[in-house]
């Protein structure tokens, strides 16, 4: 369910935190989604349990997801709140002047870099 | 009663006039998995020996399970497991036979979880330990730290000679351990990679000294590069607390710095003017930049 790099510079328990977020916010995990349990995926990925431990209750206390007694955590029924517009832009902001910054210094034109982003989505979709 | 598993106040060790350790303080808590990492001849053995009792402080104090280390009751020993760099096998036995001999002493050896080990391993149970090569010697002495289900395990590179497979077989087999959260592993590896999985805390010692403790996420949060660029030709001049090193090169710079925050980071861009990216690094960077 993850892509998880432990030699990434990138902690462990943000790399959940970004994706879950994401996963949640698009729609790809729909309210009541189980998540798998800490010792699962610490055995899976063979990552120490309390980096995700500290993941899932970041985004416990963000209201993302509900800690159920005896059961899988589960994506929150008011998760949807987070896929409004907005905040999905929010989310893809940092990538997207990444990018722009990178065509500047490339020296390409803003028509060029569009063209290249609606390729690139239409390859996407196939 | 005391819940820490390893406590020590000001721990300090000299042999004769080489002061090896130098006044670390640091707790060990059920549940943690501890990475040790340092330059040969940074004082790791000396730690783990201190922590097992084989030699006593010269200064301060360290305490197992609220004992003093070096004069631990036979109980308390009993909850300890060590894997040492260099084993201690006997070789005219057979692996059966030097199982024997260590589940002997302990009253709870798991002699299922062993047998099954073996068989996942490829231990050879029937064969002569003298006749075994490096890595299976390794595999042994590690077998033998975990048939009496220690609470606290303390292992000083214990896979320099296992192949990657071997290693990730022993690396789950350790957060099998771990996962119920009742024991508390200190390892020390040059094998960063495998610190970088297991360990949930970070000791790096340098010189005798903890040089940096705490968290492996606020580690990787706290040291990291910056890449620094200015408005104009010529970068102005900047100052960033705890930074270890800076190189100039026109409108740019990079720095790596220690204490990394978002409230420095926000400081820098204000006060300087400048825009700064963080690049964050993964543990064996951070090791590299932190003994430059």
């Amino acid at each position: 369910m993850f892509i998880l790099n432990p030699q990434s510079g990138i902690p462990i328990y943000r790399q959940i935190l970004e994706q879950v977020r994401r996963m949640v916010a698009s729609g790809q995990l729909p309210p009541g989604t189980a998540l798998p349990s800490v010792r699962d995926l610490a055995l899976r990925h063979t990552i120490n349990p309390m980096t995700i431990s500290r993941a899932y209750s970041i985004l416990e206390t963000e209201g993302l997801l509900e800690r159920n007694r005896g059961r899988p955590m589960t994506v929150a029924s008011q998760a949807k709140n987070h896929s409004q517009l907005p905040k999905r832009l929010q989310q893809i902001g940092p990538l997207v002047e990444q990018t722009v910054v990178a065509a500047k210094q490339l020296q390409l034109t803003e028509a060029e870099l569009v063209k290249t982003v609606r390729r690139e989505w239409e390859q996407n979709d196939e | 009663m005391n819940s820490a598993s390893v406590e020590a106040s000001n721990l300090s060790k000299a042999f004769g006039q080489k002061q090896v350790l130098q006044g670390m303080s640091f707790g060990v808590s059920p549940g943690d998995v501890i990475g040790v990492l340092g330059k040969n001849g940074a004082g790791k053995t000396t730690l783990l020996e201190l922590m097992l009792g084989f030699t006593a402080p010269t200064a301060g104090a360290i305490r197992v399970f609220g004992h003093e280390s070096h004069r631990l009751p036979g109980a308390i020993k009993a909850r300890v497991g060590f894997v040492p760099q260099q084993d201690e096998l006997l070789d005219q036995l057979t692996v059966a036979d030097q199982l024997r001999v260590i589940a002997s002493f302990y009253s709870h050896w798991d002699s299922a979880l062993i047998e099954r080990l073996c068989g996942e391993w490829g231990v050879n149970v029937n064969a002569r330990i003298k006749s075994m090569s490096v890595g299976e010697r390794q595999k042994l002495s590690i077998l033998l730290a975990f048939g009496h289900k220690p609470e606290l395990l303390i292992l000083d590179e214990p896979v320099a000679s296992l192949d990657p497979i071997a290693r990730r077989q022993f690396l789950e087999q350790l957060l099998t351990i771990s996962t119920d959260g009742q024991r508390a592993i200190v390892f020390s590896s040059h094998i960063v990679s495998d610190i970088e999985r297991l360990a949930n805390r970070i000791w790096i010692l340098k010189d005798g000294k903890l040089d940096w403790q705490g968290d492996l996420d606020s580690l990787k949060e706290s040291i990291v590069r910056l890449h620094i660029r200015g408005t104009g030709a010529e970068l102005p001049q900047f100052r960033i607390p705890g930074v270890l090193n800076v190189r100039r090169d026109g409108a740019f710079a990079t720095a790596v710095v220690r204490d990394w925050t978002s409230e420095a980071q926000a400081a820098l861009e204000k006060d300087a003017a400048v825009q700064v990216e963080v690049e964050m690094l993964g543990l064996e960077e951070i090791f590299v930049e932190l003994h430059k």
